[in-house]
Protein backbone atom coordinates (compact mmCIF):
# COMPACT_ATOMS: atom_id res chain seq x y z
CA UNK A 1 0.00 0.00 0.00
CA UNK A 2 1.12 3.54 -0.78
CA UNK A 3 1.10 6.35 1.35
CA UNK A 4 -0.65 8.04 -1.59
CA UNK A 5 -3.60 5.20 -1.63
CA UNK A 6 -3.93 5.66 2.09
CA UNK A 7 -4.20 9.48 2.33
CA UNK A 8 -6.65 8.85 -0.47
CA UNK A 9 -8.93 6.41 1.51
CA UNK A 10 -9.06 8.76 4.48
CA UNK A 11 -9.93 11.85 2.32
CA UNK A 12 -12.24 9.88 0.32
CA UNK A 13 -14.23 8.61 3.60
CA UNK A 14 -14.20 12.22 5.55
CA UNK A 15 -16.66 14.91 5.15
CA UNK A 16 -14.54 17.16 6.38
CA UNK A 17 -11.16 19.04 6.18
CA UNK A 18 -8.17 16.92 7.73
CA UNK A 19 -5.18 18.73 8.80
CA UNK A 20 -2.02 17.00 7.65
CA UNK A 21 -1.69 15.49 10.98
CA UNK A 22 -4.94 14.15 11.43
CA UNK A 23 -4.16 12.44 8.10
CA UNK A 24 -0.96 11.01 9.26
CA UNK A 25 -2.95 9.40 11.98
CA UNK A 26 -4.05 6.79 9.47
CA UNK A 27 -0.71 4.91 9.07
CA UNK A 28 2.60 4.86 11.37
CA UNK A 29 5.21 5.26 8.17
CA UNK A 30 3.22 8.93 7.48
CA UNK A 31 4.11 11.98 8.66
CA UNK A 32 2.90 15.85 8.06
CA UNK A 33 5.59 16.03 5.41
CA UNK A 34 4.80 12.18 4.01
CA UNK A 35 0.73 13.20 3.80
CA UNK A 36 1.66 16.42 2.06
CA UNK A 37 3.95 14.21 -0.12
CA UNK A 38 1.18 12.27 -0.84
CA UNK A 39 -1.29 14.89 -1.48
CA UNK A 40 0.45 16.48 -4.07
CA UNK A 41 0.74 13.60 -6.10
CA UNK A 42 -3.05 12.57 -5.97
CA UNK A 43 -3.60 16.26 -7.21
CA UNK A 44 -1.72 15.34 -10.24
CA UNK A 45 -2.83 12.45 -10.60
CA UNK A 46 -6.38 13.24 -10.55
CA UNK A 47 -5.37 16.53 -12.96
CA UNK A 48 -3.85 13.80 -15.59
CA UNK A 49 -7.03 11.60 -15.23
CA UNK A 50 -9.46 14.44 -15.42
CA UNK A 51 -11.62 13.55 -12.21
CA UNK A 52 -14.32 15.47 -11.49
CA UNK A 53 -12.61 16.34 -8.07
CA UNK A 54 -9.91 17.28 -6.76
CA UNK A 55 -8.00 17.75 -3.20
CA UNK A 56 -8.39 20.83 -2.19
CA UNK A 57 -6.95 23.04 0.72
CA UNK A 58 -9.16 24.58 3.33
CA UNK A 59 -7.65 26.54 6.11
CA UNK A 60 -4.80 24.10 7.34
CA UNK A 61 -7.08 20.97 6.26
CA UNK A 62 -7.53 19.00 3.08
CA UNK A 63 -11.03 17.72 1.41
CA UNK A 64 -11.80 16.16 -1.82
CA UNK A 65 -14.77 18.08 -3.41
CA UNK A 66 -16.04 18.75 -6.88
CA UNK A 67 -14.42 20.25 -9.28
CA UNK A 68 -16.21 24.14 -9.98
CA UNK A 69 -17.73 23.02 -13.64
CA UNK A 70 -19.61 20.48 -12.43
CA UNK A 71 -21.57 22.60 -10.09
CA UNK A 72 -24.72 23.14 -12.21
CA UNK A 73 -25.26 19.09 -11.93
CA UNK A 74 -25.20 19.23 -8.36
CA UNK A 75 -27.11 22.22 -7.73
CA UNK A 76 -30.08 20.14 -8.94
CA UNK A 77 -30.13 18.22 -5.64
CA UNK A 78 -31.10 20.99 -3.12
CA UNK A 79 -31.00 18.76 -0.29
CA UNK A 80 -28.39 19.56 2.53
CA UNK A 81 -28.28 23.02 3.83
CA UNK A 82 -25.05 24.53 2.97
CA UNK A 83 -23.73 27.31 4.67
CA UNK A 84 -25.13 30.74 3.95
CA UNK A 85 -24.35 33.02 1.71
CA UNK A 86 -23.45 36.25 3.68
CA UNK A 87 -24.97 39.98 3.88
CA UNK A 88 -22.99 42.81 2.42
CA UNK A 89 -22.63 43.96 6.19
CA UNK A 90 -21.69 40.77 7.21
CA UNK A 91 -18.64 40.32 4.23
CA UNK A 92 -17.60 43.90 5.46
CA UNK A 93 -17.43 43.36 9.12
CA UNK A 94 -15.55 40.04 8.39
CA UNK A 95 -13.04 41.99 5.72
CA UNK A 96 -12.80 44.64 8.54
CA UNK A 97 -12.09 41.55 11.18
CA UNK A 98 -10.12 39.47 8.67
CA UNK A 99 -7.35 42.36 8.22
CA UNK A 100 -7.28 44.00 11.67
CA UNK A 101 -7.80 41.19 14.28
CA UNK A 102 -7.76 41.36 17.27
CA UNK A 103 -9.89 43.91 16.92
CA UNK A 104 -13.10 45.10 18.94
CA UNK A 105 -16.57 46.12 18.61
CA UNK A 106 -15.64 49.51 19.04
CA UNK A 107 -13.02 49.58 16.43
CA UNK A 108 -15.12 47.87 13.82
CA UNK A 109 -17.79 50.14 13.85
CA UNK A 110 -15.27 53.15 13.57
CA UNK A 111 -14.82 51.37 10.60
CA UNK A 112 -17.64 50.93 9.74
CA UNK A 113 -19.45 53.96 10.91
CA UNK A 114 -22.64 52.29 11.74
CA UNK A 115 -23.48 49.99 14.72
CA UNK A 116 -22.12 46.28 14.56
CA UNK A 117 -23.67 44.50 17.37
CA UNK A 118 -25.87 42.22 15.36
CA UNK A 119 -23.46 41.18 12.66
CA UNK A 120 -21.08 40.21 14.66
CA UNK A 121 -23.56 38.10 16.72
CA UNK A 122 -24.78 36.73 12.97
CA UNK A 123 -20.81 35.85 12.27
CA UNK A 124 -20.34 34.61 15.73
CA UNK A 125 -23.71 32.21 15.16
CA UNK A 126 -21.95 30.68 11.75
CA UNK A 127 -18.68 30.25 13.42
CA UNK A 128 -16.88 32.74 10.98
CA UNK A 129 -15.17 35.09 14.07
CA UNK A 130 -14.85 34.09 17.49
CA UNK A 131 -13.43 35.96 20.42
CA UNK A 132 -9.85 35.71 20.46
CA UNK A 133 -9.25 37.76 23.79
CA UNK A 134 -9.87 40.59 25.76
CA UNK A 135 -8.71 44.15 25.04
CA UNK A 136 -7.06 46.65 27.05
CA UNK A 137 -8.96 49.80 28.72
CA UNK A 138 -12.76 50.17 29.92
CA UNK A 139 -14.36 47.34 30.34
CA UNK A 140 -11.97 45.15 28.83
CA UNK A 141 -13.57 44.82 25.68
CA UNK A 142 -14.20 41.42 23.21
CA UNK A 143 -12.14 41.18 20.65
CA UNK A 144 -12.38 39.15 17.50
CA UNK A 145 -10.73 37.31 15.22
CA UNK A 146 -11.59 35.18 12.58
CA UNK A 147 -12.10 31.17 12.70
CA UNK A 148 -11.02 27.72 10.75
CA UNK A 149 -15.01 27.80 9.43
CA UNK A 150 -14.16 31.09 7.50
CA UNK A 151 -11.35 30.17 5.86
CA UNK A 152 -13.60 27.09 4.74
CA UNK A 153 -16.37 29.30 3.93
CA UNK A 154 -14.26 31.38 0.83
CA UNK A 155 -12.13 28.59 0.26
CA UNK A 156 -9.21 30.63 1.68
CA UNK A 157 -5.69 28.42 2.59
CA UNK A 158 -4.59 31.09 5.00
CA UNK A 159 -5.10 34.69 5.49
CA UNK A 160 -2.89 35.80 3.19
CA UNK A 161 -5.15 34.86 0.38
CA UNK A 162 -6.66 37.68 1.51
CA UNK A 163 -5.85 40.46 -1.25
CA UNK A 164 -2.87 43.10 -0.95
CA UNK A 165 -3.79 46.67 -0.51
CA UNK A 166 -1.88 47.29 -3.89
CA UNK A 167 -3.75 44.69 -5.74
CA UNK A 168 -6.71 46.25 -5.08
CA UNK A 169 -7.57 49.31 -7.34
CA UNK A 170 -8.20 51.28 -4.35
CA UNK A 171 -4.65 53.06 -4.30
CA UNK A 172 -4.10 55.44 -0.97
CA UNK A 173 -0.84 56.56 -2.93
CA UNK A 174 -1.25 57.58 -6.28
CA UNK A 175 -4.49 59.84 -6.27
CA UNK A 176 -3.15 61.94 -3.51
CA UNK A 177 -1.31 64.21 -5.76
CA UNK A 178 -4.02 66.84 -6.43
CA UNK A 179 -4.94 65.93 -2.79
CA UNK A 180 -3.10 69.49 -1.78
CA UNK A 181 0.74 69.45 -2.78
CA UNK A 182 3.11 67.38 -0.31
CA UNK A 183 -0.26 66.52 1.21
CA UNK A 184 -0.82 62.68 1.80
CA UNK A 185 1.17 62.15 4.63
CA UNK A 186 -1.99 61.12 6.24
CA UNK A 187 -2.93 58.33 3.52
CA UNK A 188 -0.08 57.01 3.63
CA UNK A 189 -0.22 56.07 7.07
CA UNK A 190 -3.64 54.49 6.47
CA UNK A 191 -1.93 52.52 4.04
CA UNK A 192 0.69 50.93 6.40
CA UNK A 193 -2.23 50.18 8.57
CA UNK A 194 -3.85 48.53 5.86
CA UNK A 195 -1.27 46.03 5.38
CA UNK A 196 -3.16 42.62 6.25
CA UNK A 197 -0.30 40.89 8.52
CA UNK A 198 1.21 44.01 9.98
CA UNK A 199 3.64 44.05 12.54
CA UNK A 200 2.39 43.03 16.14
CA UNK A 201 -0.61 41.16 14.94
CA UNK A 202 0.01 37.52 17.01
CA UNK A 203 -3.04 36.19 16.89
CA UNK A 204 -3.22 36.23 13.53
CA UNK A 205 -0.33 34.08 13.12
CA UNK A 206 -2.15 31.90 15.62
CA UNK A 207 -4.60 31.07 13.14
CA UNK A 208 -2.02 29.59 10.32
CA UNK A 209 0.08 28.12 13.19
CA UNK A 210 1.92 24.47 12.03
CA UNK A 211 0.98 25.23 9.01
CA UNK A 212 4.26 24.16 8.42
CA UNK A 213 5.05 21.70 11.25
CA UNK B 1 -10.78 76.32 -2.56
CA UNK B 2 -14.39 74.74 -2.22
CA UNK B 3 -17.22 77.43 -3.51
CA UNK B 4 -20.03 77.09 -1.18
CA UNK B 5 -23.64 77.43 -2.35
CA UNK B 6 -25.51 80.58 -0.15
CA UNK B 7 -27.88 78.53 0.59
CA UNK B 8 -27.61 74.15 1.30
CA UNK B 9 -30.88 74.08 -0.76
CA UNK B 10 -33.44 72.11 0.94
CA UNK B 11 -36.57 70.13 -0.44
CA UNK B 12 -36.05 71.49 -4.24
CA UNK B 13 -35.45 68.18 -6.87
CA UNK B 14 -31.83 67.42 -6.25
CA UNK B 15 -30.78 67.94 -9.82
CA UNK B 16 -29.03 71.32 -9.71
CA UNK B 17 -26.90 70.30 -6.39
CA UNK B 18 -24.37 68.79 -9.21
CA UNK B 19 -23.87 68.41 -12.71
CA UNK B 20 -25.39 65.28 -12.74
CA UNK B 21 -28.97 64.69 -11.09
CA UNK B 22 -29.54 62.41 -8.86
CA UNK B 23 -32.00 60.47 -6.35
CA UNK B 24 -31.02 58.66 -3.45
CA UNK B 25 -32.71 56.28 -1.74
CA UNK B 26 -31.33 56.63 1.87
CA UNK B 27 -32.19 52.90 3.04
CA UNK B 28 -29.93 51.27 0.45
CA UNK B 29 -26.97 52.70 2.07
CA UNK B 30 -25.54 50.35 4.42
CA UNK B 31 -24.21 54.11 6.57
CA UNK B 32 -22.61 57.43 6.19
CA UNK B 33 -20.14 56.42 4.63
CA UNK B 34 -21.38 54.31 2.00
CA UNK B 35 -23.90 57.07 0.94
CA UNK B 36 -20.66 59.60 1.23
CA UNK B 37 -18.62 57.39 -0.97
CA UNK B 38 -21.35 57.13 -3.37
CA UNK B 39 -21.82 60.96 -3.40
CA UNK B 40 -18.23 61.50 -3.89
CA UNK B 41 -17.95 58.26 -6.61
CA UNK B 42 -20.77 58.96 -8.48
CA UNK B 43 -19.85 62.54 -9.61
CA UNK B 44 -16.51 61.67 -9.95
CA UNK B 45 -14.97 64.12 -7.11
CA UNK B 46 -11.05 63.72 -5.96
CA UNK B 47 -11.58 62.43 -2.72
CA UNK B 48 -8.85 64.64 -1.50
CA UNK B 49 -10.60 67.82 -2.47
CA UNK B 50 -13.69 66.98 -1.55
CA UNK B 51 -16.26 70.55 -2.01
CA UNK B 52 -17.48 70.33 0.72
CA UNK B 53 -20.54 72.67 0.47
CA UNK B 54 -21.97 70.52 -2.24
CA UNK B 55 -21.39 67.37 -0.73
CA UNK B 56 -22.66 68.24 2.66
CA UNK B 57 -26.49 70.13 0.96
CA UNK B 58 -26.40 67.07 -1.37
CA UNK B 59 -26.00 64.51 1.76
CA UNK B 60 -29.07 66.61 3.87
CA UNK B 61 -30.85 66.25 0.69
CA UNK B 62 -30.89 62.51 1.19
CA UNK B 63 -31.50 62.73 4.44
CA UNK B 64 -34.84 64.73 4.25
CA UNK B 65 -35.69 62.49 1.62
CA UNK B 66 -35.36 59.14 3.72
CA UNK B 67 -34.75 59.73 7.67
CA UNK B 68 -37.70 59.05 8.42
CA UNK B 69 -37.65 55.57 7.01
CA UNK B 70 -34.82 54.80 9.32
CA UNK B 71 -34.73 53.13 12.52
CA UNK B 72 -33.63 55.32 15.16
CA UNK B 73 -30.16 54.12 15.39
CA UNK B 74 -29.70 53.76 11.64
CA UNK B 75 -30.96 57.67 11.40
CA UNK B 76 -28.90 58.70 14.05
CA UNK B 77 -25.67 57.57 12.66
CA UNK B 78 -26.76 59.39 9.38
CA UNK B 79 -27.24 62.62 11.20
CA UNK B 80 -23.78 62.07 13.31
CA UNK B 81 -22.45 62.50 9.81
CA UNK B 82 -24.01 65.27 8.56
CA UNK B 83 -22.49 67.36 11.73
CA UNK B 84 -19.05 66.28 10.95
CA UNK B 85 -19.56 67.74 7.63
CA UNK B 86 -21.25 71.07 8.76
CA UNK B 87 -18.49 71.17 10.92
CA UNK B 88 -15.85 70.76 8.66
CA UNK B 89 -17.62 73.17 6.18
CA UNK B 90 -17.44 75.71 8.64
CA UNK B 91 -13.81 74.91 9.50
CA UNK B 92 -13.06 75.66 5.90
CA UNK B 93 -14.33 78.83 6.40
CA UNK B 94 -11.71 79.72 8.80
CA UNK B 95 -8.49 81.49 7.49
CA UNK B 96 -5.97 78.95 7.32
CA UNK B 97 -2.58 79.14 6.47
CA UNK B 98 -1.12 80.22 2.77
CA UNK B 99 0.76 77.05 2.60
CA UNK B 100 -1.52 74.51 2.52
CA UNK B 101 -0.63 71.70 4.48
CA UNK B 102 -2.39 68.31 4.99
CA UNK B 103 -2.58 67.91 8.10
CA UNK B 104 -4.47 71.31 8.77
CA UNK B 105 -6.68 70.59 6.28
CA UNK B 106 -10.35 70.15 8.38
CA UNK B 107 -11.61 67.09 6.27
CA UNK B 108 -7.97 65.05 6.04
CA UNK B 109 -9.45 62.96 8.96
CA UNK B 110 -13.31 62.13 6.52
CA UNK B 111 -10.92 61.64 3.64
CA UNK B 112 -8.79 58.74 5.91
CA UNK B 113 -12.08 57.39 7.12
CA UNK B 114 -13.56 57.50 3.70
CA UNK B 115 -10.47 55.94 2.02
CA UNK B 116 -9.89 53.28 4.80
CA UNK B 117 -13.74 52.43 4.47
CA UNK B 118 -13.42 52.08 0.72
CA UNK B 119 -10.80 49.91 1.41
CA UNK B 120 -12.90 47.66 2.78
CA UNK B 121 -15.49 48.19 0.81
CA UNK B 122 -13.40 46.45 -2.02
CA UNK B 123 -12.20 43.61 0.20
CA UNK B 124 -15.60 42.44 0.57
CA UNK B 125 -16.16 41.99 -2.95
CA UNK B 126 -13.40 40.06 -3.22
CA UNK B 127 -14.12 38.25 -0.36
CA UNK B 128 -18.00 37.80 -1.94
CA UNK B 129 -16.51 36.29 -5.35
CA UNK B 130 -14.25 34.06 -2.87
CA UNK B 131 -17.69 32.39 -1.73
CA UNK B 132 -19.38 32.44 -4.72
CA UNK B 133 -16.19 30.22 -5.99
CA UNK B 134 -16.36 28.06 -3.04
CA UNK B 135 -19.72 27.26 -3.13
CA UNK B 136 -18.96 25.42 -7.05
CA UNK B 137 -17.07 22.99 -4.84
CA UNK B 138 -19.21 20.35 -3.42
CA UNK B 139 -18.09 17.82 -0.58
CA UNK B 140 -19.04 14.17 0.42
CA UNK B 141 -22.48 13.86 1.64
CA UNK B 142 -23.90 16.43 -0.28
CA UNK B 143 -26.44 14.72 -2.21
CA UNK B 144 -28.51 12.26 0.05
CA UNK B 145 -28.13 8.89 -0.36
CA UNK B 146 -31.80 8.01 -0.87
CA UNK B 147 -34.87 10.62 -1.47
CA UNK B 148 -35.56 12.57 1.82
CA UNK B 149 -38.83 11.18 3.16
CA UNK B 150 -41.71 13.63 2.87
CA UNK B 151 -40.85 16.67 5.13
CA UNK B 152 -43.83 16.38 8.20
CA UNK B 153 -45.30 19.65 7.19
CA UNK B 154 -46.67 21.44 9.82
CA UNK B 155 -49.97 22.10 10.36
CA UNK B 156 -51.33 25.08 8.11
CA UNK B 157 -53.53 28.25 10.00
CA UNK B 158 -54.87 28.45 6.64
CA UNK B 159 -54.05 32.23 5.01
CA UNK B 160 -55.40 34.00 2.21
CA UNK B 161 -53.34 32.14 -0.04
CA UNK B 162 -54.05 29.27 0.27
CA UNK B 163 -57.94 29.83 0.57
CA UNK B 164 -57.53 31.40 -2.80
CA UNK B 165 -55.42 28.92 -4.39
CA UNK B 166 -58.24 26.23 -3.77
CA UNK B 167 -61.30 28.39 -5.04
CA UNK B 168 -58.67 28.69 -8.12
CA UNK B 169 -58.85 24.79 -8.47
CA UNK B 170 -62.44 24.13 -8.12
CA UNK B 171 -64.33 23.19 -11.05
CA UNK B 172 -65.93 25.49 -13.52
CA UNK B 173 -69.90 25.14 -12.87
CA UNK B 174 -71.11 22.10 -14.85
CA UNK B 175 -72.78 23.03 -18.90
CA UNK B 176 -76.31 21.73 -17.12
CA UNK B 177 -76.18 24.83 -14.99
CA UNK B 178 -74.86 27.23 -17.88
CA UNK B 179 -78.16 27.16 -19.42
CA UNK B 180 -80.55 27.26 -16.62
CA UNK B 181 -81.18 30.78 -15.65
CA UNK B 182 -80.45 32.13 -11.80
CA UNK B 183 -84.19 32.96 -11.00
CA UNK B 184 -82.43 35.45 -8.78
CA UNK B 185 -79.65 36.53 -7.48
CA UNK B 186 -78.00 35.95 -4.38
CA UNK B 187 -76.23 38.19 -1.77
CA UNK B 188 -73.52 37.48 0.44
CA UNK B 189 -75.74 38.35 3.27
CA UNK B 190 -77.91 35.86 2.52
CA UNK B 191 -75.14 33.38 2.27
CA UNK B 192 -74.06 33.65 5.46
CA UNK B 193 -76.51 33.65 7.54
CA UNK B 194 -77.28 30.53 5.54
CA UNK B 195 -73.78 29.16 6.74
CA UNK B 196 -74.54 30.58 9.84
CA UNK B 197 -77.57 28.05 10.33
CA UNK B 198 -75.97 24.73 8.35
CA UNK B 199 -73.02 25.58 11.02
CA UNK B 200 -76.03 25.72 14.01
CA UNK B 201 -76.86 22.12 13.34
CA UNK B 202 -73.46 20.76 11.87
CA UNK B 203 -70.34 21.14 13.42
CA UNK B 204 -68.40 21.44 10.88
CA UNK B 205 -68.81 22.04 6.96
CA UNK B 206 -66.37 21.00 4.11
CA UNK B 207 -65.35 23.97 1.89
CA UNK B 208 -66.80 21.81 -1.00
CA UNK B 209 -70.36 21.82 -0.02
CA UNK B 210 -70.75 25.32 -0.26
CA UNK B 211 -70.62 25.03 -3.46
CA UNK B 212 -72.26 21.88 -4.96
CA UNK B 213 -75.35 22.42 -4.58
CA UNK B 214 -75.40 25.68 -6.67
CA UNK B 215 -73.66 25.64 -9.98
CA UNK B 216 -74.09 29.18 -11.15
CA UNK B 217 -71.42 31.55 -10.53
CA UNK B 218 -72.57 34.56 -8.57
CA UNK B 219 -74.28 31.74 -5.90
CA UNK B 220 -70.30 30.25 -5.61
CA UNK B 221 -69.15 33.87 -5.84
CA UNK B 222 -71.54 35.10 -3.09
CA UNK B 223 -70.53 31.95 -0.40
CA UNK B 224 -66.75 32.77 -1.03
CA UNK B 225 -67.13 35.88 -0.30
CA UNK B 226 -69.13 34.69 2.71
CA UNK B 227 -67.00 32.68 3.94
CA UNK B 228 -64.53 35.34 3.68
CA UNK B 229 -66.33 37.62 5.52
CA UNK B 230 -67.35 35.87 7.91
CA UNK B 231 -63.83 34.37 8.42
CA UNK B 232 -62.80 38.24 8.79
CA UNK B 233 -65.62 39.39 11.56
CA UNK B 234 -64.07 36.16 13.53
CA UNK B 235 -67.17 33.98 13.35
CA UNK B 236 -65.48 31.01 11.35
CA UNK B 237 -62.82 29.21 11.45
CA UNK B 238 -61.52 27.86 8.25
CA UNK B 239 -58.67 24.71 8.63
CA UNK B 240 -56.68 22.27 6.53
CA UNK B 241 -55.25 19.39 8.06
CA UNK B 242 -53.39 18.60 4.84
CA UNK B 243 -52.12 20.73 2.11
CA UNK B 244 -54.07 20.02 -0.45
CA UNK B 245 -56.74 18.11 1.63
CA UNK B 246 -60.06 19.39 2.07
CA UNK B 247 -60.62 22.82 3.45
CA UNK B 248 -63.41 22.52 6.84
CA UNK B 249 -65.21 25.44 8.44
CA UNK B 250 -65.93 25.44 11.88
CA UNK B 251 -68.17 27.51 13.89
CA UNK B 252 -65.51 29.89 16.38
CA UNK B 253 -66.95 30.83 19.65
CA UNK B 254 -67.77 34.19 20.51
CA UNK B 255 -66.60 36.09 23.67
CA UNK B 256 -70.43 36.02 25.36
CA UNK B 257 -71.18 38.95 26.84
CA UNK B 258 -69.66 38.16 30.42
CA UNK B 259 -66.55 38.35 28.61
CA UNK B 260 -65.41 34.70 28.84
CA UNK B 261 -63.90 33.07 25.88
CA UNK B 262 -64.65 29.80 24.35
CA UNK B 263 -62.27 27.99 22.61
CA UNK B 264 -63.76 24.97 21.81
CA UNK B 265 -65.23 25.37 18.49
CA UNK B 266 -66.71 22.66 17.92
CA UNK B 267 -69.33 22.68 20.74
CA UNK B 268 -73.13 22.96 19.42
CA UNK B 269 -73.78 26.40 21.32
CA UNK B 270 -71.11 28.22 19.84
CA UNK B 271 -73.00 27.83 16.23
CA UNK B 272 -75.12 30.52 17.75
CA UNK B 273 -71.87 32.91 17.13
CA UNK B 274 -73.08 33.18 13.68
CA UNK B 275 -76.54 34.78 14.05
CA UNK B 276 -74.61 38.24 13.94
CA UNK B 277 -74.28 38.20 10.35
Amino acid sequence: MRPEQIVEATLFASQGPLTPEELARADESLDAAGVREAIEALREAYDEADRAFQVYQLGEGYQVLTRPEYAPYLERFDAVPRSPTLSEAALETLAIIAYRQPIGRVEIEEVRGVGSSSVLHTLQDWEMIEVVGRGEGLGRPLLYGTTRRFLDHFGFQDLDDLPEPDELSVSLREDGETGGGEGPAEPRSVQRELEPSGAGEAPVREVEVERDG
Amino acid sequence: MSRAPAVPVPGRAPGHLGPEPFVVELDRFRGPLDLLLHLIRSQDIDIFDIPIARITAQFQVALDSGLERLELDRAGEFIEMASTLVRIKAQLLLPRNEEPDWEDDPRADLVRRLLEYEYFLEVARVLLGAEADRRRHFAKGYVEPRSAPEASLPELETGREEFMEAVKSMPEPGPEASHRAPTRGVTVEEKMSLLGRLLEKARRLSFDKLFRPWGTRPHAVAALMACLEMARQQLIRIEQSVPFGSIWIFPRPRLVEGGEAEDVGDEPQAAGAAEGA
